[in-house]
């Protein structure tokens, strides 16, 4: 009882500043907001933003779109965030300057990334399509072009979040046990048995806990599509946080907005649901 | 549109009015220290070409009246975020709405700008200032923007587009006069496009806030065509997809894929303007506001190369420009003297002195008069012509509140459009589809017309 008593204004302030902007989400998805003579009218609507959702061609490019996005920038900046962790924690000499190196890109705002990456892909200002004209190649329409527009905008996230999984895994790897690499050397293990019977399995965990972080990262992606490619060409890098941006404040459909971002948040459960029973059955196994 | 339309006999009335209210604002403020009387006003303007001239305005009427005025810039979509935010506040903080076209219906519907007259009775509108297809009023009970409704605004900028022509090539091709119809720019932009190191053509095609949708208005409207019937008496049947709607669309991709930029779809403002003032460009129509850039030694390789002219029009029909411009409207949940002190700043802000003074500062005048006097045979303001032509025709293409939405519907299709996603039939019977029942769900007198096939 007393447990509970010495608890209750942690719990109570973290209910409010957690769960009511929640819970006001979710009431707003049901009504609809207009403004008369400088005050607000609600009209409650029901499910009909819900059921509007079905219909709408953005939203469902955006959900189509951020799943492949977040997929492949995900697997991209672990792949390369796990290789140069393994390689700066073999490194002995300048292993401060590597580290810093690395980081850089994720110390770095959004809104800056995109405008760096905006004129270097420009094909006719910048500086990748000179590189390209220098070699003798035809400059490429990186982000205008709606084949390679999403890839290219998961090229820029892979750059700027690989940091983000290399600082964990880095971590994770300087904390793995010594004496078992040790006893492996003893047996005569090479590199690549130890990468794969002793790091991996060791570091499965961290592997888990960077996934889903970057996972559910990746899925709001915003700023980068904003400034990058306006989710143009057509619906070719809509991404669910622009779609929202867009019907809540752009179009100042505050109820349909809001039901939009309900409908995402119950996605990112249904996600972070299906990572965790994943998670439980490799543990099993 | 402009004033001009009004009886003489009226206007010399209301002239003298407005003379008469610009020398009592000046005669308020010569008599008493205006600093103790006049309340510091802040205005909420977005970030753009013509800031600069306003912003040097603004510093001149300081000068002039010792009023102090902030002035709150912000992005453009973020500063609409920020009027809504002030305005829907029990006590707002901006008290100047510098308000586009795309949003300044937004704030008339939802009663958040008071109208001048309920703040100083005797305010009187020069009747030289252009009121820009009469979006300076609004009828709450017609829900219609005529004279008829209630003064809410004055203009700060006419922004419309106009046709940027690099001329030193027009002579050395031997092409004479100015592509006043879509013949003409079409013939000359092909004539002039040798990829690729010059294009005919730069035309905006990306998604945005009001982007490419705004530079398509001038080739919809100037066929003939339009996105509704007749807002003016509440007919909002969609004809966007009439014949006239996909000529214009056609034309538009037909420019961008065979003698226009190879990216056209991604093409944001700041990149049509970059290949003009680089010299990859022989025309483009954009807002008149980029004038300034052209003729940027520091930033332009086409110094004194471009000449400006009204957009092109089907032969025998006047151009016709859709209207982005702004106006500037006093917010209503601000304190008395605050919008008192707002008004006294628009007053002076109209009057031609200060008018003439802001197109040397760099920006565009919204009084007539301005577009007389001998600034305007400066070869410096060359575009001051063009401009007044073009106010003569500008078309308000939005009269309602949700217009976002319908922007929002026609900057889809038309990208995808351009992109060739969809072909033009399509994407004009989809987005006219998609206008219909946003105007349906508002209640609004709609319907359609028969789709393209």
């Amino acid at each position: 009882m007393w447990r509970w008593a010495t608890l209750s204004p942690a719990l109570v302030l973290l209910l409010a500043l957690g769960l009511l902007p929640v819970l006001n989400l979710v009431v707003l998805g049901f009504f609809d907001v207009r403004w008369a003579d400088g005050r607000a009218s609600w009209s409650f609507v029901g499910t009909r933003h819900y059921a509007a959702l079905a219909g709408d061609a953005l939203f469902g490019a955006s959900i189509a779109n951020t799943m492949l996005f977040a997929l492949g920038a995900v697997a991209g900046q672990m792949l390369l965030g796990f290789a140069l962790a393994l390689l700066c924690s073999k490194v002995t000499r300048g292993r401060v300057f590597w580290r810093a190196l690395f980081i850089l890109p994720v110390l770095m705002p959004g809104i800056v990334i995109g405008a760096m990456w905006k004129l270097l892909l420009n094909p006719d200002f910048g500086a990748i399509g000179q590189l390209f004209e220098l070699v003798g190649l035809q400059p490429v329409d990186w982000l205008g072009n709606a084949r390679i527009a999403l890839f290219s905008v998961v090229l820029v996230d892979v750059w700027h979040w690989t940091p983000f999984c290399f600082l964990l895994f880095l971590a994770g790897l300087e904390s793995l046990p010594r004496d078992v690499y040790e006893a492996a050397t003893v047996d005569g293990a090479d590199a690549w048995q130890e990468l794969w019977h002793i790091t991996l399995p060791l570091m499965w965990p961290t592997i888990v806990v960077t996934f889903v972080f970057r996972l559910v990262l990746a899925f709001k992606v915003f700023d980068e599509v904003y400034l990058l490619t306006g989710g143009g060409p057509g619906t070719a890098t809509e991404v669910v946080s622009f779609t929202i941006y867009q019907r809540f404040f752009t179009e100042d459909r505050a109820g349909y907005g809001a039901a939009m971002a309900v409908a995402v948040i119950f996605l990112i459960f249904l996600m972070l649901a299906a990572a965790a029973a994943a998670r439980r059955r490799v543990q099993a196994a | 549109m402009a004033s001009n339309n009004v009886p003489l006999g009226r206007r010399m009335v209301l002239g003298a009015g407005g003379v008469l209210a610009a020398g009592l604002t000046r005669a308020a403020f010569a008599q008493g220290g205006p600093q103790a009387r006049v309340a510091p006003i802040t205005i909420v303007i977005n970030q753009s070409p013509w800031l600069d001239s306003f912003r040097r305005s603004v510093e001149q009427y300081e000068r002039e009246t010792g009023a102090k005025v902030d002035l709150d810039v912000q992005p453009f979509a973020g500063s609409l975020e920020k009027q809504r935010n002030s305005v829907r506040a029990s006590r707002g903080t901006a008290d100047l709405l510098v308000m586009n076209s795309g949003w300044f219906a937004e704030m008339y519907f939802g009663g958040f700008v008071e109208p001048i007259h309920a703040i100083e009775p005797g305010f009187r509108l020069d009747p030289e200032v252009y009121t820009l297809g009469d979006t300076i009023y609004f009828d709450a009970d017609t829900r219609t923007m005529t004279p008829r409704g209630r003064l809410m605004a004055l203009p700060i900028a006419p922004i419309v587009p106009l046709t940027y022509y690099r001329a030193d090539l027009y002579r050395e091709a031997g092409i004479e006069g100015a592509p006043l119809t879509f013949a003409q720019l079409e013939a000359n932009a092909r004539r002039l496009h040798r990829p690729p190191r010059m294009v005919g053509i730069v035309q905006r095609g990306a998604r945005g806030p009001h982007t490419v949708a705004f530079d398509f208005y001038p080739y919809l409207y100037g066929h003939g065509g339009s996105i509704f019937r007749n807002q003016a008496e509440n007919d909002y049947t969609v004809t966007l997809n009439a014949a006239e709607g996909r000529t214009a669309l056609d034309y538009y991709i037909r420019l961008a894929r065979e003698c226009g930029h190879p990216r056209t779809a991604a093409l944001d403002q700041a990149e049509v303007i970059q290949n003009v003032v680089t010299g990859r460009a022989a025309h483009m129509l954009t807002v008149v506001a980029a004038w300034s850039q052209m003729d940027d030694r520091d930033r332009s390789a086409v110094v004194d190369k471009i000449e400006f002219a009204p957009t092109p029009a089907l032969p025998g029909r006047p151009t016709a420009p859709g209207l982005g411009h702004f106006v500037g409207g006093v917010a209503r949940n601000i304190p008395d003297d605050r919008k008192r002190a707002t008004v006294q700043f628009l007053a002076w802000f109209q009057t031609k002195d200060a008018q003439i003074a802001l197109a040397r500062h760099g920006g565009m005048p919204v009084h007539a008069a301005a577009y007389r006097d001998p600034i305007a045979e400066d070869r410096r303001y060359r575009w001051m012509k063009p401009l007044a032509e073009s106010l003569r025709h500008a078309v308000n293409i939005y009269q309602f509140p949700e217009a976002s939405e319908v922007i929002a519907v026609l900057e889809l299709g038309l990208n995808r459009a351009i992109a060739g996603e969809i072909t033009s039939v399509v994407a004009l019977n989809d987005m006219a589809r998609q206008i219909h029942t946003v105007m349906a769900a508002r209640g609004y007198r709609t319907g359609q017309v028969e789709p393209l096939r």
